[in-house]
C-alpha cells in the first residue's frame, strides 16, 4: 500500500470504529479485514510519517465522526467505538512521534469537581482530547480545587477541562475560576467547562472561558481560540 | 413492586418552569397524574441547578405543602443535600416519607441516616463511596456494607434501608446491565432483609428505542429481585413491563394485578 492508501483505510476504519480485524464496523460485513491497529502497524513498517498519521487519518476522521455525531447519524456507542480507535492509535504512535520531535498542542489538565463522581463524559471528552493532538493530564473525579490548581501550576498547563454531573457541585467551577485569578494564574490559562447541567449562561456566570457542549465541541472551541 | 413515580424533577426544563413559577396547577396535576398511574411514592426533586441552597430549601417545602393538600400518596423527598431532605422531611408533618438518597460517604452517611431515624422513614442509600461509581459488584457491596454499619449505628432498621444499585448506561460500556442485575441479588443475598431500587431509565442512555431496553432491563431487575423501580409510571410501555414481570416470577397472586390491567 502507498501512504495514501494507508491514510484512506486508517481514516476509514476510525470512522468505522474497528480497533482489531476481528472487530464489527459501523456498516455491515468489515470482520476480518485489518482494522486500525493492523494498519497503523503496517503504516509505520512502511515508513509513513506518524505525525502524517495523526493529522490525515486520526484528526480528519474525528472530525468526519464528530459530524455524524452532530447529525444524529452516529449515536454515543459509535462515537465512542472511533474514540476507542484514536486512543489505540495514540498508543502506538506516541513513542515515534516523541522520537521526531513533534510537539503536542499544549497540556490540558481535566478533571470531574469536588463531590462528583461522574467520569464518563470526562473520559470521552480526555480521549478526544488526546486524539486532537493535545497532551492531557487527567485528574480523574471528585477533584479538589487545591489539586486543580497545583497541577496546573506543576504542568504549566495552558487549559483546562472542568466537568460536573450535579446542580450541586457545578458551583465548584466557579470556585477554580476564582482561585485562579487569586494566584493571578487567571489570564494565562483557558478554562472550558461542560457537563448536563452546566450551559453557557452558567460559564459567563462564573467567568470560565467557554461551555462545551461534548468533546467535539471543546476541539472546535480549542481550535477557534487558536486561530 | 414499589414504583416511585420520578417525573418531579427539576432538571426536566417543564418542572423548572413549574418550581419557578410556583405553579401550583400544574405541580398538583403531575402528581396527580402518576398517581393514577399506580405511582407508589412520588419523587419530589426541586433541585434546578439554578439559585442558593436556601432557594432549594424553599421550593422543597413548597412542593411538599403544594401536593400534601391534595394528594395522599407517599412523597419520596430528593435531594443530595441534607438540609433539602431535611426541610422536605419536616414539611411532611409525620406523614409517610421515603428518604432520597444517601451514599456511602462517610459525611453524607452521618447527615442523611439520622435523618432516617429520626422520622422513622425508609431510605434509599445509592451504593456508591468515595472511590466513585461502582465498576463492580464486590464495589457496590463495600459501599452497602458501609451502609448497614451507620444504619446499625442510628437505629434504623435494615427493612428501611432501599440498596440503590446504581443503573450505568450500556452504551458508555455494554457490560454495566448485567453487574447491576448481580448486585441486586448478591447485595439481597448479603443483607437479608434489605431492600432495592433502581433508576431502570439510565440503561438506555444515547441509545435508539429507549423504551424497549428500559421494559427488558426491568423485567431482568424483576427477576433478580428488585423491590422498587424509580421510573415514569405514564410510560406505558415500563408500567406494562411491571406487571408482565412481576406475574412471569409469581409475584402477582392469582395473576390479578396483571389481569386488572388487561381490563382497563
Amino acid at each position: 500500500m502507498e501512504t495514501d492508501e494507508f491514510i484512506k483505510a486508517i481514516a476509514f476504519n476510525v470512522v468505522q470504529g474497528r480497533v482489531e480485524a476481528e472487530d464489527e464496523g459501523f456498516d455491515d460485513g468489515l470482520e476480518g479485514q485489518p482494522g486500525v491497529t493492523e494498519l497503523v502497524n503496517e503504516a509505520l513498517e512502511n515508513g509513513v510519517e506518524p505525525k502524517e498519521i495523526v493529522i490525515e487519518a486520526l484528526t480528519k476522521s474525528m472530525e468526519e465522526v464528530g459530524e455524524k455525531f452532530e447529525r444524529n447519524e452516529y449515536l454515543i456507542p459509535d462515537m465512542l467505538a472511533s474514540a476507542e480507535c484514536v486512543g489505540v492509535a495514540m498508543d502506538i504512535l506516541s513513542p515515534h512521534l516523541i522520537k521526531a520531535g513533534v510537539k503536542s498542542k499544549g497540556k490540558f489538565v481535566i478533571a470531574t469537581v469536588a463531590g462528583d463522581l461522574h467520569d464518563i463524559g470526562k473520559n470521552i471528552v480526555a480521549i478526544m482530547l488526546k486524539g486532537a493532538g493535545y497532551q492531557v493530564i487527567d485528574l480523574g473525579t471528585d477533584v479538589s480545587v487545591d489539586i486543580i490548581i497545583s497541577a496546573v501550576k506543576e504542568n504549566e498547563a495552558p487549559f483546562i477541562g472542568l466537568s460536573a454531573l450535579l446542580t450541586t457541585t457545578m458551583r465548584v467551577m466557579g470556585e477554580v475560576v476564582n482561585k485562579l485569578e487569586q494566584e493571578g494564574l487567571r489570564d494565562s490559562v483557558t478554562v472550558l467547562i461542560g457537563g448536563a447541567p452546566t450551559s453557557a449562561a452558567f460559564a459567563q456566570e462564573i467567568g470560565a472561558d467557554a461551555h462545551c457542549k461534548d468533546g467535539f465541541d471543546a476541539i472546535d472551541v480549542l481550535k477557534t481560540m487558536a486561530a | 413492586m414499589i414504583i416511585i413515580a420520578e417525573k418531579i424533577n427539576g432538571t426536566l426544563p417543564m418542572v423548572k418552569t413549574i418550581i419557578q413559577n410556583r405553579d401550583q396547577e400544574r405541580l398538583l396535576d403531575l402528581a396527580k397524574q402518576q398517581v393514577a398511574a399506580g405511582a407508589s411514592y412520588i419523587d419530589v426533586n426541586v433541585g434546578t441547578g439554578i439559585g442558593s441552597r436556601e432557594d432549594e430549601i424553599q421550593a422543597m417545602e413548597w412542593a411538599v405543602e403544594t401536593i400534601q393538600k391534595e394528594v395522599e400518596t407517599p412523597l419520596c423527598i430528593d435531594s443530595a443535600d441534607p438540609a433539602v431532605l431535611e426541610s422536605g422531611l419536616k414539611s411532611r408533618n409525620g406523614r409517610a416519607s421515603l428518604i432520597n438518597s444517601a451514599k456511602a460517604e462517610q459525611e453524607s452517611l452521618e447527615k442523611v441516616v439520622p435523618l432516617a431515624s429520626t422520622y422513622s422513614a425508609p431510605l434509599i442509600a445509592l451504593t456508591m463511596d468515595e472511590s466513585g461509581i461502582p465498576k463492580t459488584v464486590d464495589d457496590r457491596l463495600q459501599a452497602a456494607e458501609k451502609v448497614v454499619s451507620a444504619c446499625e449505628r442510628f437505629d434504623v432498621p435494615i427493612e428501611n434501608v432501599f440498596f440503590d444499585l446504581l443503573v450505568m448506561p450500556i452504551s458508555t460500556d455494554v457490560k454495566q446491565g448485567l453487574k447491576t442485575l448481580a448486585a441486586i441479588t448478591e447485595v439481597k443475598k448479603q443483607f437479608p432483609g434489605c431492600k432495592t431500587a433502581l433508576g431502570v431509565s439510565n440503561v438506555s442512555y444515547g441509545l435508539p428505542a429507549r423504551g424497549r431496553l428500559n421494559a427488558a432491563f426491568l423485567c431482568m431487575a424483576v427477576y433478580a429481585g428488585l423491590d422498587a423501580a424509580i421510573i415514569d409510571p405514564l410510560d406505558h410501555e415500563i408500567s406494562a413491563a411491571v406487571k408482565t414481570a412481576e406475574v412471569l416470577v409469581g409475584r402477582d397472586r392469582h395473576c390479578r394485578k396483571y389481569m386488572r390491567a388487561f381490563r382497563k
